[in-house]
């Protein structure tokens, strides 16, 4: 179950992530501008951060759609959320009359002042999926489950493996305290 | 059976433990291997996407054409026609010695603009042709998205393209007709040659405007323009500053009343 519910803020995050950056791909110089209205960082890196925002959107959201890297992606997406909400914050705040510029565009927008409390609401709700992502990174249809297995980690995972049964001491009748090949298998082979 | 000794066990068990540890040992290399592959790839995937944005985005660079404004035939003749010159990115219109400097920022597929001219734009030309006031159009374009044929940023071409070629009075005509019948946004904005016909209403002459609306020659330059405003930290249209400081239509009607 919890598996299905990862798979679902897997694909919203996701596929927020991606439409927002797709729509700011094509035009760079607005994304910068975007960036810019919000007063907040030096012009010196203005023109990268705009840059190179909607790229990584796309990447991040790429990655959380296929369910790569899952963890790591979504502490990024987390951290961006963040930053957002902070920014658009610090609009409201200032008394800044800016769009977002979250699915493109920027700017001036006469009706700001209403719809920051909607965007901040929508980040929290995107911000809460990620954590959520963060947690349990684990989730349906993930291609993290065929490049990893379908174990977190697998130093902890005690999976049975044949190097026990080619030992031919292992077949012996008596086996005093050595364990079953059953009980192997369920507790690991270091149980004594 | 003398062969499972105690001491045999223990061997047997450390041979165990070994082999597990060889084998997550090696389950751990695979991990890290192939995290590192896709980390490496997805950095890849970012720098080349990000070199191409950034090689999009032309901003800045030194643009083939400025506009100019032309000589207006008029001010030959009876020598009182309304002065206008371009400043960086300013198109001054009006007396440069009038008591007050009025600065509109303007893009064309601006409704609010639009409203602006609708409301106050005969009080405006008659306030610049009496004297009073000298009028700083910036113009420029970050409405393209609004229209399927980036109206925005050709139909300022074509009103760069009249300034440079019929001057001062022929760029207020057409400006005024493009705000006076703005088209709407979502849509399809005029074409060149619909952009043409109007252009030479407002008193332009077809064959010297026709190749340079077509090729959009001052593309660059409207970039560059847009870009400064952004750094004016103007981000809207229409901003008004009257003598430098921001003010509202209210003001500016207000002054305009005096």
């Amino acid at each position: 179950m919890k598996d299905w519910i990862g798979l679902l803020a897997r694909l919203v995050t996701g596929g927020v992530w991606l439409v927002a950056g797709a729509l700011k791909l094509p035009d760079p110089a607005s994304s910068v501008r975007a960036v810019r209205a919000y007063d907040l960082l030096p012009e010196a890196i203005v023109p990268t951060v705009g840059h190179l925002l909607p790229v990584v959107e796309v990447v991040i959201g790429l990655c959380l759609v296929v369910g790569l890297l899952v963890r790591p992606m979504s502490v990024l997406s987390a951290l961006l959320f963040v930053a957002f909400i902070v920014g658009i914050a610090s609009a409201w705040a200032r008394g800044l009359q800016i769009d977002c510029g979250c699915f493109g565009g920027g700017g001036y927008d006469a009706d700001a002042t209403s719809k920051y409390p909607w965007e901040i609401a929508r980040d929290v709700g995107l911000l809460a999926l990620s954590l959520w992502l963060v947690v349990r990174p684990r989730s349906r249809w993930a291609l993290d489950s065929l490049l990893f297995g379908p174990r977190e980690d697998i130093a902890t995972d005690p999976r049975p493996t044949d190097a026990d049964s080619t030992d031919p001491d292992s077949n012996d009748a008596d086996t005093g305290p050595v364990l079953t090949h059953a009980e192997r298998n369920h507790d690991g082979p270091e149980h004594s | 059976m003398a062969r499972n000794t105690p001491e045999k066990r223990e061997q047997r068990r450390q041979r165990a433990a070994e082999a597990l540890k060889e084998r997550q040992a090696a389950e751990r290399r695979r991990k890290m291997l192939t995290i590192g592959g896709v980390v490496a790839a997805l950095v890849a995937i970012v720098a080349i996407i990000f070199g191409i944005t950034q090689a999009m985005d032309t901003t800045g660079e030194t643009p083939d054409n400025v506009p100019s404004v032309a000589e207006d035939p008029a001010a030959d003749a009876e020598g009182d026609a309304v002065p206008g010159k371009l400043d960086g990115y300013g198109i001054l219109v009006g007396d440069p010695e009038a008591a007050r400097t009025v600065t509109i920022y303007e893009d064309l597929q601006c409704p609010a603009c639009a409203n602006l001219e609708a409301e106050l734009g005969d009080e405006i030309s008659e306030a610049i042709d009496a004297g009073e006031i000298q009028v700083d159009y910036r113009l420029l374009s970050f409405l393209d998205r609004a229209s399927t044929n980036d109206y925005s940023s050709r139909a300022l071409n074509a009103l760069l393209v009249v300034l440079d070629t019929a001057g001062i009075d022929a760029f207020r005509a057409f400006h005024d007709d493009l705000y006076a019948n703005q088209p709407a946004e979502g849509g399809p904005g005029f074409d060149d040659d619909e952009l043409i016909e109007r252009a030479v209403e407002a008193g332009a002459e077809e064959s010297e405007i026709r190749a340079d609306i077509e090729d959009k020659v001052y593309e660059q330059w409207i970039k560059n323009a847009t870009d400064q405003m952004s750094k004016d930290g103007v981000n809207s249209t229409p901003t008004i500053r009257i003598d430098g400081e921001d003010a509202d239509p209210q003001q500016l009607a207000e002054l305009l009343q005096q």
